[in-house]
């Protein structure tokens, strides 16, 4: 397989990935580059790769037409407290499952992955029905409950659980004979030396929650508590038509950030997603 | 500092046991090392010793307490992993401080302390380094730092030089040697490397499927091996062992017979065990065929047949012979073993 | 402390080993107690709900027994439903694993830049995937950017999203291009843990380059190949957004999938008791996959850890 390539290879490699890339590229790049023009623009023929004129106030109508600020905050607090609480209970339950011996611990570690055969399209109907008798519908409990709580959680705790099998048990015996007692173990050896697999669980969970779409529709009535994704699809003119330049400067500014964070830390993001014990 | 007792020591899981009672007594500052094949439960063993494992039966006592239902950390002892087991997220000073720093010392005392260690084993200049960025002996160095700044009880060691190549540990073996006896401190080693064991030892523990098969000091197990087990493992290359029946003449066995000076009964079944370099090329001696010749500068070892045996020599000379030939062996009078048949027992 | 305890001195209650295994509880409990509560309880309460005849706007709730699911066997849209769900499940892995390992081989040559061509191929996993589906949802507009350029080259492209089979292949493209990247991530990974020596010794021994692939790569991926296969085949199943933006479940009924017509019979016309039928057909089917999947990696996975 990795034999040294000849140049012509080499450049048809080149090629046939530089084609590839256009539907992977193209629509994030178009996004935003049209979400800065005018309309009459966006449909010129052939699309202009860098606007021939710009037009900001696209921004400010998103702003107008919606509660923008007040969802963009909705969805990044309901990811943030999903992806810490789901780290917290996952790296606690996946290192119990990996490490530590106690009665039915394989019995519940299946009782546990049960949760990924039963994702939360199927429960939708009871799960609106508890969060209504607790008085919780449009409310933002049940989107930052059921992912911690749920199919979610379960595959953090399954790749915080392959993570600790493969960290070396002497280290915890050294830490034992050191005078550690469990949470001493877990929280100064086994944490700090887990923050791939963490990073991991980060990422999957916090755009697991950042995409959400069906919860939020079934959830949440009123625009001030609605989520970006739900926002998005709002606007539209009188006649239910889209409203595309503003449809895109708000799918750009709900891309832009992790975008960014993306291709400064692509290296940990990476690299997390492939230590997530799934390599077999 | 302090004395070492286990009294009738037994270990199960679940219906398979695995140590069937030990008894040892370890007198306070000894240097003991337990020696076996691999699953004879020798580390099994010293992680009870260690509070790793649980203890299924009898009682192990550090200085005179009954440590059977403590903690390691209440055990006051310290251990040296095979894998070194160093944390990798901490640097060199704070692995060796690490467990100071939970037993709730000054920030000033564990720096002096962890100084005065990383002085003893010359690892002054790497306290700031990760464990990544050590050689292998450096490593084992550390990990023998992390044990000593504790200034424990009793240190115990679980196979630590068995990752090292075999150069580095013939020094580390004199290092960790130098340390006991720099510091006295009652010491339970494990291996599975009789050399070491012969080495370092003051007394060897040998063990084989769960039991202690002898205990004693080095030569003496060399000398005087209680029966088979340990005359075949103490010792290289091996002792050579032929079977046969005690007669006036000597031992006969299919194809030779070979003299003896042990008075045994006659016509006892009796293995005949002679170290290979109890063995002497004489001229009067008994015919053996070479099928192979080892030269080392040294010495030589021969392997060859006598009568239906296959036996193994080693020779201070040179031999000139070519495989296929023959040679003229004694075995010395003096280093001549004999165990019961039956029994694999020892007979004097 | 007595200095001399005897063993036969009662032992403590608090073991070591039963310290550790109330750590170990503690440990488990937030995760255990909250899989109960919002998982096990749910999925019994599924159960329930599907042996009444619940309409929400007519305050009805009747114990029917299997009334629900004869309804389901004689729902004439159900037929239709299922070989959407599963045209567009086929269709997914099928398209996603390939191009997974497509790209992720073509990563793994020894070329300069291959990062950078990596975490372009990755970056639409981290677009919000309401924000990728509407983009997609403009260019395939009858007047959008991939018919203008299909036009560039004299080809009349189909108004895709409302013609029957283009809509469905556009709901499977739109979701590969957006999370191949995950798999392809997962693959290069296996493809790089491959000892190097297996590939020189199979060159020593004169073996082509693509009998290398098939012979040494996929069996020694296989592990990750099935593993991705499993995540992939029930994330297919949850599709929900792309459906709801860009299609509806139409024209007719050809993309409606499962969830999307379960979402439509319990939250838009509001029949609860069959919706809650819905989700046990669609648990079924995850379950009997996952089930069916795990079996097959006993003849099919070559090699395991």
């Amino acid at each position: 397989m990795k034999t040294d390539l000849s140049p012509r290879m080499k450049t048809a490699l080149y090629g046939l990935m530089c084609v590839l890339l256009i539907p992977f590229v193209f629509p994030t790049w178009w996004m935003i580059t049209s979400s800065v023009k005018p309309i009459s623009d966006i449909f010129a023929f052939p699309p202009d790769l860098w606007p021939r004129r710009f037009d900001l106030t696209t921004y400010a109508r998103v702003f107008e037409l919606q509660p923008f600020a007040r969802q963009y905050w909705n969805s990044a607090y309901i990811a943030a407290l999903v992806t810490a609480g789901t780290m917290v209970i996952s790296s606690m339950a996946g290192y119990a499952f990996a490490r530590i011996k106690f009665p039915f611990s394989n019995a519940i570690f299946m009782v546990v992955l049960l949760g990924l055969l039963i994702p939360s399209e199927v429960t939708i109907v009871p799960l609106f029905q508890i969060f209504l008798g607790w008085g919780m519908i449009n409310t933002h409990w049940p989107l930052i409950l059921v992912p911690i709580f749920g199919a979610p959680s379960v595959f953090a705790t399954f790749v915080m659980r392959q993570f600790f099998i493969a960290l070396p048990n002497e280290l915890e015996e050294a830490a034992r004979v050191d005078g550690l007692g469990r949470f001493k173990i877990f929280w100064t050896i086994a944490l700090p030396l887990a923050k791939p697999a963490l990073g991991a669980v980060a990422i999957f969970t916090f755009l697991h929650s950042w995409n959400l779409y069906l919860e939020p529709i079934v959830f949440l009535s009123s625009t001030q508590m609605f989520t970006l994704p739900q926002a998005l699809t709002q606007f539209t003119d009188a006649y239910g038509g889209a409203m595309w330049n503003i449809q895109l400067a708000a799918a750009t500014m709900t891309a832009i950030p992790v975008l960014l964070v993306f291709i400064v830390a692509q290296k940990q993001f990476v690299e997390g997603l492939a230590h997530t014990g799934l390599k077999g | 500092m302090a004395p070492v007792t286990l009294k009738s020591v037994t270990k199960s899981y679940g219906a398979t046991s695995v140590l069937h009672g030990i008894d040892i007594d370890i007198a306070d500052g000894e240097f003991v090392v337990l020696v076996g094949p691999s699953g004879c439960g020798k580390s099994t063993l010293l992680r009870m010793i260690a509070g790793l494992e649980t203890i299924t039966g009898g009682a192990i006592e550090i200085g005179g307490r009954v440590v059977n239902d403590l903690e390691p950390k209440d055990r006051d002892i310290a251990m040296v992993f095979q894998n070194y087991a160093l944390y990798p997220h901490m640097t060199v000073a704070t692995n060796m401080g690490f467990s100071l720093e939970h037993r709730g010392g000054s920030k000033a005392e564990i720096a002096e302390r962890v100084q005065w260690a990383a002085g003893i084993l010359g690892l002054t200049h790497l306290l700031d380094r990760y464990p990544r960025q050590l050689s292998g002996g450096q490593r084992q160095r550390v990990a023998m730092g992390r044990a000593i700044v504790r200034n424990p009880q009793v240190f115990l060691f679980d196979e630590p030089l068995s990752n090292l190549d075999a150069k580095l540990r013939v020094v580390m073996r004199g290092e960790i040697k130098g340390l006991h006896q720099r510091l006295g401190v009652t010491t339970v080693y494990v291996t599975h490397d009789q050399v070491e064991a012969m080495t370092m030892a003051d007394r060897i523990v040998v063990m084989n499927g769960g039991k202690v098969e002898q205990v004693g000091a080095p030569l003496d197990l060399y000398d005087r091996p209680a029966n088979l087990f340990v005359a075949g493992f103490i010792g290289s290359p091996a002792m050579n062992f032929i079977e046969g029946i005690v007669t006036n003449e000597g031992l006969v066995a299919l194809g030779v017979t070979l003299p003896l000076t042990n008075s045994a009964p006659l016509g006892t079944k009796a293995t005949y065990g002679i170290r290979p370099e109890n063995l002497t090329l004489a001229a009067d001696g008994l015919p053996a065929k070479i099928t192979l010749i080892e030269p080392m500068g040294s010495e030589t070892q021969v392997t060859m047949t006598l009568g239906d045996h296959t036996i193994t020599g080693v020779f201070r000379e040179r031999i000139a012979a070519r495989p296929g030939e023959t040679i003229h062996i004694r075995p010395d009078l003096n280093a001549i073993h004999l165990f019961d048949a039956s029994t694999g027992l020892r007979i004097e | 402390m007595s200095a001399s305890a005897s063993p036969n001195q009662k032992r403590p209650f608090w073991t070591i080993a039963r310290r550790d295994a109330a750590a170990g509880y503690i440990f488990i409990a937030p995760q255990l107690i909250g899989i109960i509560i919002f998982v096990l309880v749910p999925l019994g309460l599924v159960f329930w709900y599907s042996l009444h005849e619940w309409n929400v706007l007519a305050a009805s709730f009747n114990f029917v027994g299997a009334a629900n699911y004869q309804m389901l066997l004689a729902d004439p849209n159900l037929p239709q439903v299922l070989v959407a769900s599963a045209i567009f499940s086929a269709g997914l892995v099928i398209l996603n694993m390939s191009l997974a390992l497509l790209l992720a081989v073509l990563l793994d040559q020894k070329l300069k830049g291959m990062v950078v061509f990596r975490t372009l191929f990755f970056s639409p996993v981290v677009v919000s995937l309401v924000a990728w589906t509407i983009v997609w949802s403009f260019l395939l507009q009858n007047n959008g950017g991939i018919n203008g350029m299909l036009a560039m080259l004299g080809i009349e492209g189909p108004n895709w999203l409302r013609t029957p089979t283009t809509a469905m292949i556009s709901v499977v493209v739109v979701q590969v291009f957006k999370n191949v990247g995950l798999n392809m991530i997962l693959f290069l990974a296996a493809l790089q843990g491959v000892p190097k020596e297996l590939y020189e010794a199979a060159r020593v021994d004169g073996t082509g380059a693509f009998k290398q692939f098939r012979r040494i790569t996929l069996p020694l991926i296989s592990p990750t190949i099935l593993l991705t296969s499993i995540i992939t085949i029930v994330g297919s199943l949850q599709v929900f957004a792309q459906i709801a933006v860009l299609t509806q479940g139409g024209p007719g009924m050809t993309t409606t999938v499962l969830v999307y017509y379960l979402y439509q019979q319990a939250f838009q016309f509001h029949f609860f008791g069959y919706g809650s039928t819905l989700s046990i057909l669609l648990f079924v089917i995850v379950a009997l996959l996952t089930f069916a999947q795990w079996q097959l990696r006993k003849r099919i996975v070559f090699y395991e850890n």
